[in-house]
C-alpha cells in the first residue's frame, strides 16, 4: 500500500512539474514553442480535450439539477451536489485551458463587449460566461452552508429554480453550439463526423456524459473516501442512460444512412478505426451493458457503463476536432509533450479540487460495505457481476484497445498528401524570371537586326514601365515587332529619344 | 439570411474585385514583390515561386509549368472568417476588402480553422500573435488607387475593377478563347462568390484551389443553427417553467391526498 502510494505521488509530482514548465514556455515563448499547432492544424489537444471535453464532462450539473429542481425527481437529490460541484470545476478547468490556448488570453472578455451575433464562438462565449456564473452561485450555497452563513445560503437557495431553468437553457445552447462550431468546415471534416446534425449530437451526448460522469465520480469517490454508493439511484440513472444513448445512436444511424457514408467504414485508415472505437464504447457498449439488469444494479457494472459513456464521447470529441480534420489538413498533428502535460496538469488539479471540496463540503453520505459480515453473492446478487456482463465489458474494452492500436499504426503509416502539383517545377534561384533575349527580324531598310535584352532593360526600371501599356506580354520567345515602326514614341522611341537614352542606330541595331 | 442578402445586394453594387488570368501571367514576380513592399514584409532569397502563403507572405505565385497561379485572400462576398470571428475582428468592407482589426483579436484561430481557402495565417512564433493575410490594399483602395499587386502587374494578368465588370470581361474572354479556357470563372459561385476571380487554361483540379466547395455562402451553415437561439430561450423557458409547476402541483396534490386518508 505504501509503495503504491509513493509511485502515485511520483507520477503526480512529475506531471505537475512538467505542466508548470510547459505553461511557462507557453506564456513566455508563445504557441509555436510549446505546441505542435500550425496553420494547417490550428486547433489541437487544448481545444479538443480541455474545452470540448471539459464542458461536456461538466454536463451532469444541468442534467441532474433539472431532474431534481424542475421535474421534482427527489430520488436524485443525493447526487445533485456532487454534479454541481463537478460542473463548476469542469467549467473552470475548461476556461483555464482556453486561456492557454488563446493567442491573447488577457482579451478573453472581448466577446462580451465586441459583438458578432453571427459567430457560434460568440454565442458560446456568452453562454459559458453566464453559465459559469450560475454554477458559481449554486456552488456558493454549499460553501455558505459549511461556513454556517445561514442567511447567505438561504438567499442562494431561494433563487435555485430560476437559476436552474437559466442553467438548462444556457447549457442546451452552448453544449449544442460546441458541435455547431464544426458546421463551418464541410470541406475539411471527414464525412463520418461532418453532419448537419452535429449540434444535436453534441447536445444528446452531453446529456449522456452528464449521467455517465455522475456515475463514474460517485464510484471513484466511494472508493477513495470510503463513502456510500447510492446504487439504487445510480441504477435509475443507468436506465436514463439507456434511453439517451438509444436516441443518440438511432440519430447517428439515420444520419449516416441518410448521407450514404456507411461505405467509409470499409475504407482502410485511422478514421475508420477511431470511428468504430468511438461508437463501440458509446452508444453500443454502454447501452447494452446498462440494459442488463444485473449490471445496472451492480457497482462495477454501473461504473463500467459510466466509464464507457465518458470514454466513448471523449473519443467522439477528439474525432470531431482532430482525427476527422487530419486528412484535409495536409499535415499530421500529434500533440507535443508540453500540450499533453498542460492538459494532464489541469486534470490533476481538477480532480484534487473535487477531492478537497468533496471532503470539506460533505457532499457524499458515509459508506456501508455492499456485502455485510457473513453475506455471500447468493444472499445479495447485486453485489456481484454476472458472467455475461463481465464478458461484454471485457469484449468491448479489448475491441476498443485493438481498434485504437490499429488507428495509431495506420496514422503512423499515413503520409499527408503533399500540396504539390505534378506540373510544378522549380525555377532558377532568382527573380523575376526574365524571358530570353528577343531578336527581331530586320525589315528591308534596316541597318541590322535588333536584339532586345530583358536583363539590361529590367535593370533600368520596373516591368510596368513598358508592360502592359506600350508592349503587351506575349507567349515567351515571340514578339509583336514585325511590320511596326519601333522608332515611334509609343514604342522603343519612348525612351530611345536621344535625350534620356541614346537613339544612335548602333545602340540597338547590330551593324555588320 | 436577411442580413446576408441585404449585405450582398449592397456589395454587388459597389464592390471591387480582381481578375487573375492564368494564361497571361508571365511569372515575373512583380505582384509578389509589390505585396512584400506594400506590407513591409521580409523578402526571402531564392526563387519567388517557392514562397508559400505564411505570416510573412500574403500573396504567393505557384509555378505550374510556364504558368503562374496566384494564391491570396479571396475576399469572399460573404466571408466565412468574418462570420465565425467571435469579436468581429475580421470585417467585410463595402468596397469588397476583408480587413482585420487586430486590436480586437483574442487569438482563438477559428478563422484559420474555418476559411475554406486556408488563407489566414497565424504568427505562431510570437508571444502575442496575430492573424496575417492580404487586406486587398484597403488603404490604397480607399485613396482611389488600385491594389499594389494589380498596379505592378505588367502583363494585364491581374485586372482590378468592379467585380461585376470583371465577371463580364472573364466571360467574354472564355467565349473568345475558343476552348482555350476552362469554361468556368473560379470564384464566381464558390462559397457564394469571391472578389478574386480566376480564369485558367489549367484544369481546376490541378490549380491548387479547393474544388469541393459548396456554391452557397458558408456563413449560412452556422447561421441556420444560430437562428434557433431565441427559440430555445423562449420555448425552453416556457416548457421548463411549465414542467416545474406541473410536477410541483402533482406533489402537492399527492401530499394533500395522503393527509385526507
Amino acid at each position: 500500500m505504501k509503495r503504491r502510494l509513493s509511485i502515485g505521488w511520483l507520477f503526480l509530482v512529475t506531471v505537475l512539474a512538467a505542466g508548470l514548465y510547459s505553461m511557462a514556455v507557453r506564456v513566455f515563448k508563445g504557441l509555436g514553442a510549446s505546441t505542435h499547432l500550425s496553420d494547417q492544424f490550428p486547433w489541437g489537444l487544448w481545444v479538443g480535450f480541455d474545452v470540448l471535453c471539459g464542458v461536456a464532462l461538466a454536463a451532469g450539473a444541468f442534467t441532474l439539477s433539472g431532474a431534481v429542481y424542475i421535474l421534482h425527481l427527489d430520488r436524485y437529490k443525493p447526487l445533485v451536489r456532487a454534479a454541481i460541484m463537478t460542473g463548476f470545476i469542469g467549467y473552470l478547468a475548461a476556461i483555464v485551458g482556453l486561456l492557454f490556448d488563446l493567442g491573447h488570453p488577457y482579451r478573453i472578455w472581448h466577446p462580451l463587449i465586441m459583438w458578432n451575433p453571427h459567430s457560434v464562438m460568440f454565442e458560446i462565449s456568452w453562454c459559458v460566461t453566464l453559465y459559469t456564473t450560475v454554477l458559481a452561485v449554486e456552488f456558493s450555497a454549499f460553501v455558505f452552508e459549511r461556513l454556517r452563513m445561514t442567511f447567505a445560503a438561504r438567499a442562494a437557495l431561494a433563487i435555485t429554480v430560476p437559476l436552474v431553468i437559466l442553467g438548462i437553457i444556457l447549457s442546451t445552447l452552448h453544449q449544442s453550439s460546441l458541435g455547431s462550431l464544426f458546421l463551418i468546415v464541410p470541406s475539411k471534416l471527414h464525412p463520418l463526423w461532418y453532419s448537419p446534425w452535429l449540434p444535436i449530437f453534441f447536445f444528446a451526448s452531453a446529456l449522456a456524459i452528464g449521467c455517465g460522469m455522475v456515475i463514474v465520480e460517485s464510484f471513484l469517490s466511494s472508493k477513495a473516501f470510503n463513502m456510500e454508493l447510492e446504487v439504487d439511484i445510480l441504477s435509475s440513472l443507468g436506465r436514463v442512460l439507456v434511453v439517451v444513448l438509444g436516441v443518440y445512436g438511432l440519430a447517428r444511424v439515420i444520419d449516416l444512412t441518410d448521407r450514404g457514408v456507411w461505405y467509409l467504414v470499409a475504407v482502410p485508415g485511422f478514421e475508420r478505426c477511431m470511428f468504430l472505437a468511438e461508437i463501440l464504447l458509446a452508444p453500443i457498449g454502454a447501452m447494452v451493458l446498462m440494459m442488463m439488469p444485473n449490471a445496472r444494479k451492480n457497482r462495477l457494472g454501473l461504473f463500467m457503463g459510466g466509464l464507457m459513456t465518458v470514454a466513448g464521447f471523449i473519443l467522439n470529441r477528439f474525432n470531431v476536432s482532430m482525427t476527422g480534420l487530419v486528412r484535409a489538413s495536409g499535415t499530421k498533428y500529434v500533440p507535443s509533450w508540453m500540450e499533453i502535460s498542460v492538459t494532464l496538469t489541469l486534470v490533476v488539479v481538477a480532480v484534487a479540487l473535487f477531492a478537497v471540496a468533496a471532503r470539506t463540503l460533505r457532499i457524499f453520505p458515509d459508506a456501508k460495505p455492499c456485502l455485510e459480515e457473513g453475506q455471500t453473492c447468493k444472499d445479495k446478487p447485486s453485489c456481484c457481476l454476472v458472467t455475461p456482463a463481465k464478458l461484454w465489458i471485457l469484449a468491448i474494452w479489448v475491441a476498443v484497445g485493438m481498434l485504437i492500436v490499429n488507428a495509431v499504426r495506420d496514422f503512423a503509416a499515413y503520409q499527408p498528401a503533399a500540396v504539390q502539383h505534378e506540373a510544378v517545377q522549380r525555377g532558377p534561384a532568382s527573380y523575376p524570371v526574365l524571358p530570353k533575349t528577343l531578336t527581331f527580324t530586320p525589315s528591308a531598310d534596316s541597318p541590322g537586326p535588333v536584339s532586345f535584352s530583358h536583363e539590361t532593360h529590367h535593370a533600368l526600371g520596373a516591368c510596368a514601365d513598358c508592360h502592359a501599356g506600350r508592349f503587351s506580354i506575349l507567349p515567351r520567345g515571340t514578339h509583336s515587332g514585325a511590320g511596326r515602326d519601333m522608332h515611334a514614341p509609343e514604342r522603343c522611341g519612348m525612351c530611345h529619344d536621344g535625350k534620356a537614352v541614346s537613339n544612335e542606330c548602333t545602340a540597338c541595331h547590330a551593324v555588320p | 439570411m436577411q442580413f446576408f442578402e441585404n449585405h450582398h445586394k449592397e456589395f454587388v453594387m459597389t464592390a471591387k474585385g480582381l481578375l487573375f488570368d492564368v494564361t497571361r501571367c508571365a511569372l515575373c514576380g512583380a505582384c509578389w514583390l509589390a505585396d512584400k513592399e506594400r506590407n513591409e514584409l521580409p523578402i526571402p532569397d531564392g526563387d519567388f515561386t517557392g514562397d508559400r502563403l505564411s505570416d510573412t507572405t500574403f500573396l504567393a505565385i505557384e509555378r505550374h509549368g510556364a504558368r503562374g497561379v496566384r494564391h491570396s485572400c479571396m475576399h469572399c462576398v460573404q466571408p466565412t472568417c468574418a462570420s465565425v470571428c467571435p469579436v468581429a475582428a475580421l470585417e467585410k468592407t463595402s468596397i469588397g476588402a476583408v480587413v482585420y482589426h487586430q486590436e480586437r483579436c483574442i487569438g482563438c484561430r477559428y478563422c484559420v480553422v474555418a476559411c475554406p481557402f486556408c488563407i489566414p495565417k497565424y504568427e505562431w512564433s510570437k508571444q502575442l500573435p496575430y492573424v496575417r493575410k492580404c487586406d486587398f490594399c484597403y488603404s490604397r483602395i480607399v485613396a482611389g488607387e488600385s491594389p499594389a499587386c494589380a498596379a505592378a502587374c505588367p502583363t494585364g494578368a491581374l485586372l482590378y475593377g468592379e467585380r461585376s465588370a470583371l465577371l463580364h470581361i472573364a466571360h467574354e474572354r472564355i467565349a473568345a478563347g475558343n476552348g482555350t479556357y476552362v469554361d468556368r470563372v473560379y470564384g464566381e459561385y464558390e462559397v457564394g462568390g469571391t472578389s478574386l476571380l480566376i480564369l485558367t487554361d489549367i484544369p481546376l483540379e490541378e490549380l491548387g484551389y479547393p474544388t469541393n466547395l459548396p456554391g452557397t455562402p458558408m456563413p449560412s451553415l452556422t447561421w441556420e443553427a444560430l437562428v434557433n437561439v431565441p427559440r430555445v430561450v423562449l420555448l425552453g423557458g416556457a416548457i421548463l417553467t411549465g414542467l416545474w409547476w406541473l410536477t410541483k402541483r402533482r406533489e402537492e396534490v399527492h401530499a394533500a391526498r395522503k393527509e385526507q386518508q
